[in-house]
């Protein structure tokens, strides 16, 4: 790959994040699954300009138009209605929002508590160390859906509650994989250089680690926001995850479970939005992996 | 080895028991039990009553203490709504899901082991290719999903695999692969690296040297070593695969533990809810201890560091 962009960038010494950048501008599904990604939160967002329909009104006059490809279906509901008559098109966008804001929020949770902990067992080993994987071994010994299941069934399903309940969850692989590279920075000689000069235990943590590994943080919150879209859309299909009358993913294939016999395009369209949504986000994902890991910078 | 072994066995018991503390706490505080089991419409006098009866009414740490000197003496409790000793009915539950984790590990180990050693053999080939991009979709389809998917194609439209239930072997056909096909990824993965790995070394080169077959020696030589991580991960998957039989079992009406769990959860059976989360754990701490002890055994470095 001789290109002009090769012969005239080194001139200009790129600061290491830039240069990760336009490695990341490179790679192809990197834009591939950034496109796919980018293109779900603006149809979430720009729901009620994309269309007219409201995802909970119901018309049982209407009930299971099929969608515009058969021969009955119309451009007025472009995937037909289900069994209540409400417009599918409608539900499967506004029901984006709910998946999307979930999965965010949740991973703001899991994120802060997992690199918290990973940050403070790597950095001061020892007990700290002994104690923080004692906690992750108890978090990986619970199983996640039994336990997500339990509480929310218990305390009564909420937004709120799943997003807690979720985000409580799914620290461990951020604990994990931040406690080792924080292991690997732990003796740098900028670090010790830094402690040497006087620096605070909190700033030597934040203005000195926490930059140098935002690269695996990264990776790991793409694979937890895939791991948590799909725990709600789980949740939901087994009903206690998100509640009428608001619309998730999970919950259309849910009450479109009945219809695998006669509409099996009603679990085949939500299920495809989702199976989409959780690549491009692992597209996305694994380019950033390769870019900021040492054998992806030849 | 000994202290290595004694050392892991503590560790598993705190953990076991902290998890306990965990599930107990879970239950209980998510909300009045009492109220769950009077169910909705229940008068306060009514589920004062309840509370009286079940004991709720006492310091939470007196019920615990009372709860896991039960389960140390062999009584797991027993269900309200049923009327049946909680340990009668794990009884009855527990081989349908026994039967569908061994059915689901071996699916995923006969598809992942050849898969893995194939792509070890030839890297950056259409099987390395065809492999990485069956972990790839594996991630990003949900179980529910893929069991659906299952159910349509060979259910409804080729109709050769019944839909739902557990009589007869092959109506754990289909559960097993929705719920093993998620532990073929990781298991694949590990298979290729050792594989790669091992083959690369002296002992493999030399016997390829003596003349043997290519098959005797990736078998042989090279199988054999790479195996080991593949069961102890294998192991744990096992114990993954507990947890989440949940999704599966109910999609697929199959009355193992994973659908009794469903069931208690929406009728708040308390007793049955804490002595599953209790018994999975369990199982998964306990998978764990072995996959450890089983690489401890085998490589010297672990038990001595």
């Amino acid at each position: 790959m001789t290109n002009i962009e090769q012969t005239t960038a080194p001139s200009v010494a790129l600061s290491p994040g830039r240069m990760t950048l336009h490695r990341a501008l490179r790679h192809v599904s990197f834009w591939v699954g950034g496109t796919i990604v980018l293109a779900i939160i603006l149809a979430a967002i720009l729901a009620p300009a994309i269309t007219s329909h409201d995802p909970a009104i119901q018309d049982l006059a209407q009930r299971y138009i099929p969608p515009v490809w058969t021969e009955k279906g119309s451009w007025d509901h472009v995937l037909g209605t289900d069994n209540l008559g409400r417009d599918y098109f409608a539900r499967l966008l506004y029901g984006a929002r709910i998946s999307l804001l979930i999965g965010f929020m949740t991973v703001l949770i899991s994120g802060a508590i997992g690199t918290a902990l990973g940050v403070c067992a790597g950095y001061f080993g020892g007990w700290a160390d002994m104690i923080i994987n004692f906690v992750i071994t108890i978090r990986l010994t619970l199983p996640v859906v039994l336990v997500a299941l339990v509480v929310v069934a218990l305390v009564g399903s909420s937004l709120t509650l799943l997003v807690m309940v979720i985000g409580l969850l799914l620290w461990d692989r951020f604990a994990i994989v931040v406690r080792s590279a924080t292991q690997q920075l732990a003796h740098r000689e900028y670090i010790t250089s830094a402690a040497a000069i006087g620096s605070s235990t909190w700033r030597i943590l934040f203005k000195e680690i926490l930059p140098n590994i935002t690269g695996p943080l990264i990776v790991v919150a793409s694979i937890e926001l895939a791991h948590a879209v799909l725990l709600e859309a789980s949740l939901s299909f087994l009903g206690l995850g998100v509640q009428p009358p608001q619309v998730s993913w999970g919950l259309m294939v849910a009450e479109a479970k009945s219809q695998l016999l006669f509409r099996p395009w009603m679990i085949a369209v939500p299920g495809a939005a989702l199976v989409l949504l959780i690549f491009a986000i692992n597209l996305v994902g694994d380019a950033i992996r390769d870019v900021t890991t040492p054998e992806g910078k030849a | 080895m000994l202290i290595y072994l004694l050392k892991r066995l503590l560790m598993t018991i705190l953990v076991i028991a902290v998890t306990s503390v965990i599930a107990f706490l879970l239950v209980h505080l998510s909300g009045d039990p009492a109220a769950a089991m009077a169910g909705e419409g229940a008068s306060p006098a009514d589920i004062a009553s309840v509370r009286e009866t079940f004991g709720f009414d006492r310091p939470i740490v007196f019920q615990y203490l009372e709860w896991v000197g039960r389960i140390l003496s062999g009584e797991l409790g027993r269900s309200y709504y049923l009327r049946m000793d909680v340990s009668d009915i794990l009884a009855d539950h527990l081989p349908v899901t026994a039967t569908l984790g061994v059915m689901a590990l071996s699916f995923a180990l006969l598809l992942s082991i050849p898969l893995g050693v194939a792509a070890a053999l030839r890297p950056n080939t259409v099987i390395d290719r065809v492999a990485l991009w069956l972990a790839v979709a594996g991630q990003a389809l949900p179980s529910f999903l893929f069991a659906l998917g299952l159910m349509y194609l060979f259910g409804v439209y080729l109709r050769v695999l019944p839909i739902s239930g557990g009589t007869t072997w092959a109506h754990f056909i289909m559960p097993s692969v929705a719920l093993g096909y998620y532990a073929t990824p990781a298991i694949m993965r590990l298979t290729r690296s050792g594989m790669m790995d091992v083959l690369q070394s002296d002992h493999v080169r030399t016997a390829r040297a003596y003349g043997l077959s290519s098959w005797r020696v990736v078998i042989r030589h090279g199988l054999r070593h790479a195996i080991v991580p593949v069961v102890s991960l294998a192991a744990v998957q096992l114990g993954f695969m507990l947890g989440g039989s949940i999704i599966i079992e109910s999609i697929f009406s199959l009355k193992g533990i994973g659908y009794l769990a469903w069931e208690s959860i929406q009728r708040a059976d308390i007793e049955v809810i804490q002595a599953i989360l209790l018994v999975i754990a369990t199982a998964y701490a306990v998978l764990t201890l072995l996959a450890d002890l089983l690489n401890a055994a085998l490589d010297p470095r672990i038990r001595i560091s």
